[in-house]
């Protein structure tokens, strides 16, 4: 059996990489892709605490790979809806780099 | 061990894609590929109903709307080479894989093991288990993520559909582009 402070080490540096996608990456959809890189690097983290839990025998060891179906569900519909917007966006300004769409700012 | 170290060097070299290729079609497949490693290490983990969901929602269902979107964005500006080794790789491949599942029915006569013996092997996280956890302490955040994906699903029509006005002002105007930029400011006013 694999420690678990591997698969947080793990999950940790693909946590880390997303982050660098979505701070170096300009077109939106890039930055999307990344996001759902650290979304899925929290639930291998998740995960591997679940394992532990019900390697010791705690009662509600299942309570973490409910949470993961749940952020699971969380991620299909914000993805949903980021896309969505991305089109929208598309279709007003025939780009998705996200340095051009500054107009929002206070 | 060495199942962890194949699979979190798979894992991160296709992080690394994503993070570092240019063409979002590339990324998109390169985050796939991510998505399966992660998929095989949930098996791992013992949960396996998580493995069986992450390789239905996130590579089947997510993934193709990624890739349908990319393919929505890019029309008419990247020109895609002529790919001639790719038909007959397809049918290899096809075929390859035709003989792989007849092999494997016809030549393998081992029987399945009995259903306790399943049952109790995947006792770490089989849709038995996850589904009590979920539906007896979770039940609260189970119907909320119901109805967000239900708002999910009509911000997403919402947002992409055009308002009759518009799509009658875009049939008569060729050029699009500058009709519809009133109809999304008086949309984001209406919310």
């Amino acid at each position: 059996m694999v420690q678990t402070e591997y698969y947080v080490a793990l999950s940790a540096v693909l946590f880390a990489l997303g982050g660098i996608g979505v701070l170096t990456r300009r077109s939106a959809i890039m930055l999307f892709l990344s996001i759902e890189l650290m979304l899925n690097a929290a639930n291998l983290a998740i995960v591997a605490y679940a394992r532990q839990w019900s390697a010791v025998g705690a009662q509600h060891a299942l309570d973490g790979q409910a949470a993961v179906f749940i952020v699971l569900a969380i991620a299909a519909a914000e993805v949903a809806v980021g896309l969505g917007i991305l089109v929208a966006i598309f279709r007003n300004r025939v780009s998705t780099d996200v340095d051009e769409l500054s107009e929002v700012r206070a | 061990m060495v199942a962890f170290v194949i699979l979190a060097a798979l894992l991160l070299v296709a992080g690394i894609g994503v993070v570092t290729l240019r063409q979002p079609v590339h990324a998109a497949l390169s985050l796939v590929g991510a998505i399966l490693a992660l998929a095989a290490i949930y098996v791992t983990l013992e949960a396996h109903f998580l493995a069986a969901i992450q390789v239905i929602v996130y590579a089947g269902a997510v993934m193709v709307l990624f890739l349908f979107v990319i393919m929505l964005l890019n029309v008419g500006r990247t020109r895609t080479p002529s790919l001639t080794w790719l038909k007959p790789a397809a049918w290899i491949t096809g075929a390859l894989s035709l003989v792989a599942v007849v092999a494997v029915v016809f030549v393998v006569q081992r029987p399945l093991p009995e259903f306790e013996v399943i049952n109790t092997a995947l006792r770490g996280g089989n849709a038995d288990a996850v589904g009590e956890a979920l539906f007896t302490d979770h039940l609260l955040s189970f119907h909320l993520v119901g109805v967000l994906l239900l708002v999910g699903i009509v911000g997403a029509v919402a947002l992409v559909q055009q308002s009759a006005p518009a799509k009658q002002a875009q049939s008569e105007v060729s050029a699009a582009q500058p009709e519809d930029a009133p109809e999304l400011v008086a949309a984001g006013e209406g919310n």
